[in-house]
């Protein structure tokens, strides 16, 4: 159980964080709109991927897909950051 | 979902709520104190003080003229004036005090201008009137239970803990929201009172299905509170190059700093640029003054307050003191979407948008949320407890009753020991409020120390609950020997927070008397195995 709450937990946030700086850099908002809608998604995302954490019958499992999502994620903040 | 992903999920909700449940007890149940905590503190102050009308001729300048003479005042440190308002007639004045190794300002000697430097926390009631009653930080119960509610009285790393905390409840919400999807419309009223079966299972649901709204924006909004420096921190480094200045721009934030000159020059005119205020920014409420560098050529005040006429929208008014030229005027606080969003989810979580209506659903909510924790770790301890001997954990089951029962009822009995103490300590006793501090601190660790070496539970839970609803009931009537005068000069003037916290301590006394009666009664309490979606497996808290 305490290896899926890490995986959770640390990917989770990292993932939560990927995620809303992608929505951050897509999105056609205002400045302050877009931290907003940041601040507003990025907690239940967190929870919502320990809870998805939490589903996977072994912890192995747990790392290994929350990892290949955050991977794309990661690589997609890259690749804005890179041609902002 | 498929069966084996739903009893991990299952088996996880279960162990998450077992981890935090005796610290989330504690921060819902001083939450929900929280909700009243101005009442709370005019409940303890008040009544020593009540003495007239409020008036009509409260000069800040007046207040800062006699504070200068009698205080050295710290130029650096903060200079905070609460103002008088119909609801509370008592200003506070907050600000650090120069002092001189443990000397005052009247004791010491002007020669001894080597002195090393030491800042004391000041804070003075003052009355509608504009004069100086005496010290207000005698009075921290109210602000003390806060305290407890947000960061646990841990020094650094409490609210971050509590952010934590606040995130697995956030967690446990959602896993039981899929747990419990496939009935949550068909048994969305369920409650088998009088089958004994399921009891605590459908109370669980119950509560936790008819309050989600409420449980989610609590979760949410605490993490916001507890938890945003780490988005905040992502977003500077990531989108902003580290540059924090800009980042807080484009929040919103107003940076009015003007440097300091060292030129010192008297505060005044404060009262001319209240006047000032109220004139730029319209219907508002300024109820708040604070001074930065008091004292100094580049000395600024911010005068805050509420616009009644629109959601959640603070004012602010700021000004060069010397000069009188504005330096910040808000005149429309969604100028700002994150600023405007932050000020309405700060709005929901203290309930401070709709009066006491609103106030008193929150609280029945939050005790209602103590509750489902309470039933919560109930339901893992009958299962545990039904389970063959040779399967049963026993040094692990009694460490979850003492926690259940030492933990959770510890809290609420050192909660109603600290509002006796608020109440029967005199006024000038030299560390009252750390007095009070150590103490809930000592009767919350010696309940949990007492409950686990106990071995019959549901007997020392029964007795210790009516012990604390004794200790609740008690406060009312200890008010009324005490300080009754000073309680009906309040209900003359129309000032009702010491009936309300009355209210609040007597409802919570009937409710653990009903605790008592109904749950810790001496029977074995049984589950429906069949029915039951709480399969809760023998290795959960283990593993």
């Amino acid at each position: 159980m305490w290896s899926r709450t890490f995986a959770g937990l640390i990917v989770g946030l990292l993932l939560s964080i990927s995620i809303v700086i992608n929505l951050n850099l897509l999105l056609p908002l205002k400045e302050d709109t877009v931290l907003l809608i940041g601040v507003l998604i990025a907690f239940p995302l967190w929870a919502g991927i320990q809870v998805w954490s939490y589903s996977f019958v072994s912890a192995k499992k747990a790392w290994l897909k929350l990892s290949l999502v955050l991977v794309p994620s990661v690589l997609i903040n890259a690749v804005l950051l890179a041609v902002r | 979902m498929n069966r084996d992903s739903l009893k991990a999920l299952t088996n996880a909700h279960a162990w998450v709520g077992l981890i935090i449940s005796t610290i989330l007890f504690i921060i819902f149940f001083a939450g929900s104190l929280s909700l009243f905590r101005e009442d709370i503190i005019a409940w303890e102050r008040d009544p020593h003080f009540m003495a007239s009308e409020q008036g009509d001729n409260f000069s800040i300048d007046s207040i800062i003229s006699q504070v200068s003479k009698k205080y050295n005042i710290n130029t650096h440190g903060r200079f905070t004036l609460s103002l008088p308002t119909a609801e509370q007639p008592l200003a506070s004045l907050y600000f650090e005090e120069k002092s001189f190794e443990g000397k005052s300002f009247e004791e010491k000697n002007v020669e001894e201008t080597s002195a090393e430097e030491e800042y004391t926390n000041k804070h003075l009631i003052i009355s509608p009137e504009g004069k100086i009653l005496g010290d207000g930080s005698v009075f921290t119960w109210g602000n003390f239970l806060y305290q407890l509610h947000y960061d646990l009285h841990i020094p650094e790393v409490g609210l971050y803990f509590v952010g934590i905390v606040t995130l697995f409840f956030f967690v446990a919400l959602l896993s039981g929201v899929v747990i419990h999807w496939r009935k949550i419309a068909t048994k969305f009223f369920q409650y088998r009172k009088d089958g004994k079966k399921d009891k605590l299972l459908d109370a669980h649901n119950l509560i936790g299905v008819m309050g989600l709204p409420f449980h989610i924006m609590y979760a949410f909004s605490g993490l916001v509170f507890n938890l945003l420096i780490v988005y905040q921190i992502s977003y500077a480094v990531a989108l902003y190059g580290g540059d924090q200045t800009k980042f807080f721009e484009s929040a919103g934030v107003v940076d009015i700093h003007l440097d300091e000159t060292n030129v010192r020059i008297p505060v005044t005119g404060i009262d001319t640029l209240l006047a000032k205020a109220k004139g730029s920014v319209g219907e508002v409420d300024f109820n708040r003054v604070s001074i930065d560098h008091f004292g100094d050529k580049s000395a600024s005040v911010t005068f805050r307050g509420s616009d009644k006429s629109q959601f959640s929208t603070r004012k602010e008014a700021s000004y060069h003191i010397a000069s009188g030229r504005e330096l910040y005027l808000t005149k429309n606080n969604y100028d700002n979407d994150l600023r405007g969003g932050l000020a309405v989810i700060s709005s929901l979580h203290f309930g401070d948008f709709a009066g006491y209506s609103l106030r008193i659903l929150f609280f029945i909510l939050g005790i209602g949320t103590c509750y489902i924790i309470l039933t919560g770790n109930l339901m893992w301890i009958t299962k545990k407890s039904n389970l063959r001997v040779e399967k049963q954990n026993l040094a692990g089951l009694q460490i979850v009753y003492a926690m259940t029962t030492g933990g959770f009822i510890g809290t609420i009995f050192a909660a109603a020991v600290g509002f006796i103490c608020a109440r029967i300590i005199p006024i000038d006793y030299v560390g009252r409020s750390d007095f009070i501090a150590y103490l809930f601190f000592s009767c919350l660790f010696t309940a949990i120390a007492v409950a686990l070496a106990i071995k019959s539970q549901k007997q020392f839970a029964e007795i210790f609950l009516k012990m604390t609803a004794v200790a609740l009931a008690v406060t009312p009537v200890i008010d009324w020997l005490l300080v009754s005068t000073g309680i009906i000069a309040m209900l003359k003037l129309g000032h009702y927070n010491v009936i309300v916290v009355e209210v609040m301590l007597l409802s919570l006394a009937l409710f653990c008397w009903l605790i008592a009666a109904q749950l810790f009664v001496n029977e074995p309490v049984e589950i429906n195995e069949q029915e039951s979606e709480t399969v809760i497996s023998t290795q959960a808290i283990h593993s």
